[in-house]
C-alpha cells in the first residue's frame, strides 16, 4: 500500500510539472483479483491506481501505440523489470525513442510489492546485468519436466496436442509488446505466406513462425500465456529460445536500449559460414 | 407430476442414443480447457462448471471448414463439394446462453443465402439445456432479458433436482420429445421440486442502452476512443462469443488446385475491413469495438429483432485486458 500511495504521488507530481503528458499504470478490474490498464492524464486519473503484486501485464505495447510518442512528449510507464528490458528491445529497434520514456519501476516477492530506484532506462542495467547472471529461481514447472523427458516424436505430438486448441485469434501477438509490426507476416495476403485456417498445419506455421520470431527478443513477460483464451502453455516455448540464445550467444534480450539484436546482426568475424 | 431423469440412469440414457444413431455432446473438463464434447460415458460429463469455455457454436459453425476442392485445368476447372458432416446428435447440458445463441443467429444464416453447413447441423441437433444454479461474476443473461433457464434455442430444459440425483424434464419441441421418447424406459413420474435457478442479478441496463447507441449524435462520441483504449485488438472476444457468425473464405493452395475454406473472422482485426486500395473505414481499434456494440445492439436488432448478445459473459472473462461488453454498457448506462 505504501509503494502505492507514493507512486500516486509521483504520478501526479510527473503530471503537474509537465515532465510527462500521460502515465500507463493498472486500476481495479472487473472482480477483486483483477487489474486493468490505465491512462493516467489527471490528477483524479491518478487517485485509481492500483500498484500491488496482482498487477502483471506488461504494459510497454502501449508505447508504441500510433502516434503517441510522435509529438516528443514524454510519457510515464509502470514496469517489472521484465517491462524495462522490451522497451530497451523496443529502442534497440528503432520503436521508440528511450528518452521519452519515464520508468516507474516495480517488482514483488509473494504479495509485497516495492518501487524500482530510477527513472531512466540506464538507470536499471546494473539490475538487469544481475538478473541475467543470478535469475530468479523458481522452481521448475512439472509441464516443463514432462517435455523435457520426452524424445522428439513424443515432443511433436505434444505441441500437435497443444496447437489443436488454437483458434487463431491472434491474442497472444496483440498481448505481446514485441508484435508491433505494422502488418504481421500472417496479414500479408497477397501472396498468402501463412495459411490462415487453424487447422493442424496452419496452427503449427503460426506458431512456430512466432518461437523464431521471438527468439533473442522475448523477455518472459508472460502476457501471450496469460492472454490465451484456450490456455496453450506458450511460455514454455518462449522459455526454451531465451535459453538457447543465451547458451548459444550469451544474449540476454533487453539488457540495454543499444543492445544489438541478437538474430539481425552480423559480424564479420562471425564463425559460421552461414546467418539463418 | 413431472417426469425426471435420475443421474444414474444417464448412462443407459447415452447407451441408447448411441444405438439409437446419435453422437452424445456435452460439457467437457479437457486437461486445460472446458468445452463440448463427445462422450460414450456418463462419467465424461462435467455439469459442475458455470459454462465451458469453449461456447457451443463452433460445434455448428467450425473454426475452419472446407467447402470445395477445385483443379484448374487448361480449359475448365474442376470442383467437388464439401457438405456438413452427416450425423444426429443431442447437446446434453448446454447452457442456456449457448442454446441461445444458436437461436440468435439462425435468421442471420438463413437471411439472403441459407447456410447448408450451419442448417444441415442444426437441423440434426437436440439442444438439451440443463438450467443454471450457480454463476459467476460474469454472467449477465439477465440483463440482455434472458434467463439462466430461458427456453430459447433448445429442445428440452432440464432442471436439476436436490443433490445432483437428476433433472426434471421439459420438452418443448418435437425433436426433443423424440429424442426423449428413445429413452422413456428410464424416465420416472416424480412429483420432487427442482433447485431454484441461480439469481442473475441486472448489470446494465439494456433499453436505455439501445436508445442511446440509435441516437445517430453518438456515433462519434469520444466515449468510444476512451473505452477502447486499452483494447489490443485481438479476436479472444468474438471467437468465443456465442453469437458472433462472421467469416472470411480463403483459397488454400497452389495456382492449379486447392481447397477452398470458410475460416472464422473478427471485426476486432485491422484487416477485417481493409479495402484492396489500401483504405480502411474502420482504421481504428475505438472504430472496431464500436462496431462490436453497434453490430450487437442497434444493427442486428434493427434487422432482425432480436439482440446478437446472450449474456454468456465469455468476452469479458476473457478478455486479456479486462474489457468486454459488460463494462461498455454499464458505462453506456451512465452516459
Amino acid at each position: 500500500m505504501i509503494t502505492q500511495e507514493k507512486y500516486r504521488t509521483t504520478v501526479k507530481e510527473l503530471l503537474a510539472s509537465g515532465s510527462v503528458k500521460m502515465v500507463i499504470g493498472y486500476k481495479p478490474g472487473s472482480t477483486p483479483d483483477r487489474r486493468r490498464p490505465l491512462f493516467i492524464r489527471t490528477s483524479e486519473e491518478a487517485d485509481q491506481l492500483v500498484l500491488d503484486s496482482t498487477c502483471m501485464t506488461n504494459l510497454s505495447g502501449y508505447l508504441v501505440t500510433e502516434g503517441l510518442l510522435s509529438d516528443e512528449k514524454r510519457v510515464g510507464i509502470f514496469l517489472r523489470p521484465e517491462g524495462i528490458r522490451s522497451i530497451n528491445i523496443l529502442a534497440a529497434e528503432y520503436q521508440l525513442n528511450i528518452e521519452q520514456i519515464v520508468i516507474l519501476g516495480f517488482d514483488s516477492t509473494g504479495r509485497d510489492v516495492r518501487p524500482l530506484e530510477g527513472r531512466n532506462a540506464g538507470d536499471f542495467s546494473g539490475l538487469l546485468s544481475e538478473i541475467k547472471e543470478k535469475p530468479v529461481q523458481t522452481s521448475k514447472e512439472p509441464l516443463l519436466e514432462r517435455i523435457e523427458k520426452m524424445n522428439a516424436q513424443e515432443r511433436f505430438d505434444f505441441w500437435q496436442e497443444e496447437f489443436s486448441r488454437c483458434i487463431k485469434c491472434y491474442a497472444c501477438r496483440q498481448a505481446c509488446p514485441m508484435c508491433y509490426c505494422r502488418r504481421c507476416i500472417v496479414d500479408s495476403n497477397q501472396p498468402q505466406w501463412i495459411n490462415t485456417s487453424s487447422h493442424t498445419l496452419g496452427n503449427f506455421e503460426w506458431n512456430i513462425v512466432r518461437a523464431f520470431h521471438l527468439s533473442g527478443r522475448c523477455v518472459q513477460c508472460g502476457n501471450c500465456d496469460r492472454a490465451c483464451p484456450v490456455n496453450i502453455p506458450l511460455r514454455l516455448i518462449n522459455q526454451r529460445m531465451a535459453t538457447e540464445v543465451l547458451d548459444g550467444f550469451d544474449h540476454f534480450a533487453g539488457l540495454s536500449p543499444t543492445q544489438e539484436p541478437v538474430l539481425a546482426s552480423f559480424k564479420k568475424d562471425d564463425t559460421e559460414t552461414f546467418i539463418l | 407430476m413431472t417426469r425426471i431423469l435420475f443421474s444414474d440412469k444417464l448412462d443407459n440414457c447415452i447407451a441408447k442414443w448411441r444405438s439409437a444413431g446419435l453422437t452424445v455432446i456435452g460439457p467437457v473438463q479437457g486437461e486445460s480447457l472446458s468445452g463440448y464434447a463427445a462422450v460414450e460415458k456418463a462419467a465424461g460429463f462435467e455439469f459442475g462448471m458455470v459454462l465451458p469455455e469453449r461456447p457451443l457454436k463452433e460445434l455448428f459453425f467450425p473454426q475452419t471448414e472446407p467447402m470445395l476442392r477445385y483443379t484448374i485445368k487448361k480449359n475448365e476447372i474442376d470442383t467437388t463439394d464439401f457438405t456438413a458432416p452427416q450425423g444426429k446428435r443431442i447437446i446434453f447440458g448446454a447452457r442456456a446462453c449457448d442454446a441461445s445463441g444458436l437461436a440468435i443467429d439462425d435468421p442471420l444464416f438463413g437471411w439472403d443465402y441459407k447456410d447448408e453447413y450451419w442448417f444441415q447441423r442444426r437441423n440434426e441437433s437436440v439442444i438439451v439445456t440443463i438450467a443454471c444454479t450457480k454463476a459467476d461474476d460474469f454472467c449477465m443473461c439477465t440483463s440482455l432479458k434472458l434467463a439462466p433457464d430461458s427456453t430459447k434455442g433448445s429442445d428440452v430444459l432440464l432442471r436439476p433436482i436436490d443433490k445432483n440425483r437428476g433433472w426434471l424434464i421439459e420438452e418443448l419441441t418435437d425433436r426433443g420429445r423424440e429424442a426423449f421418447a428413445i429413452i422413456s424406459d428410464y424416465l420416472q413420474e416424480s412429483s420432487e421440486p427442482a433447485v431454484p435457478t441461480v439469481v442473475v442479478p441486472e448489470k446494465f441496463n439494456l433499453d436505455a442502452c439501445v436508445t442511446w447507441l440509435q441516437n445517430p449524435e453518438n456515433f462519434d462520441s469520444k466515449f468510444w476512443k476512451e473505452i477502447s483504449m486499452r483494447c489490443i485488438g485481438c479476436a479472444s472476444c468474438t471467437y468465443l462469443c456465442p453469437t458472433c457468425h462472421c467469416f472470411d473464405i480463403q483459397d488454400e493452395g497452389d495456382t492449379y488446385s486447392g481447397i477452398r475454406r470458410k475460416n472464422w473472422d473478427s471485426c476486432s482485426f485491422a484487416l477485417f475491413t481493409m479495402h484492396t486500395s489500401g483504405h480502411n473505414p474502420r482504421s481504428t481499434q475505438s472504430a472496431r469495438w464500436r462496431q462490436r456494440i453497434m453490430h450487437k445492439f442497434n444493427y442486428f436488432p434493427g434487422k432482425f429483432s432480436v439482440n446478437s448478445c446472450s449474456g454468456c459473459g465469455r468476452c469479458s472473462r476473457q478478455c486479456p485486458v479486462d474489457m468486454g461488453i459488460t463494462e461498455t454498457l454499464q458505462e453506456i448506462s451512465k452516459l
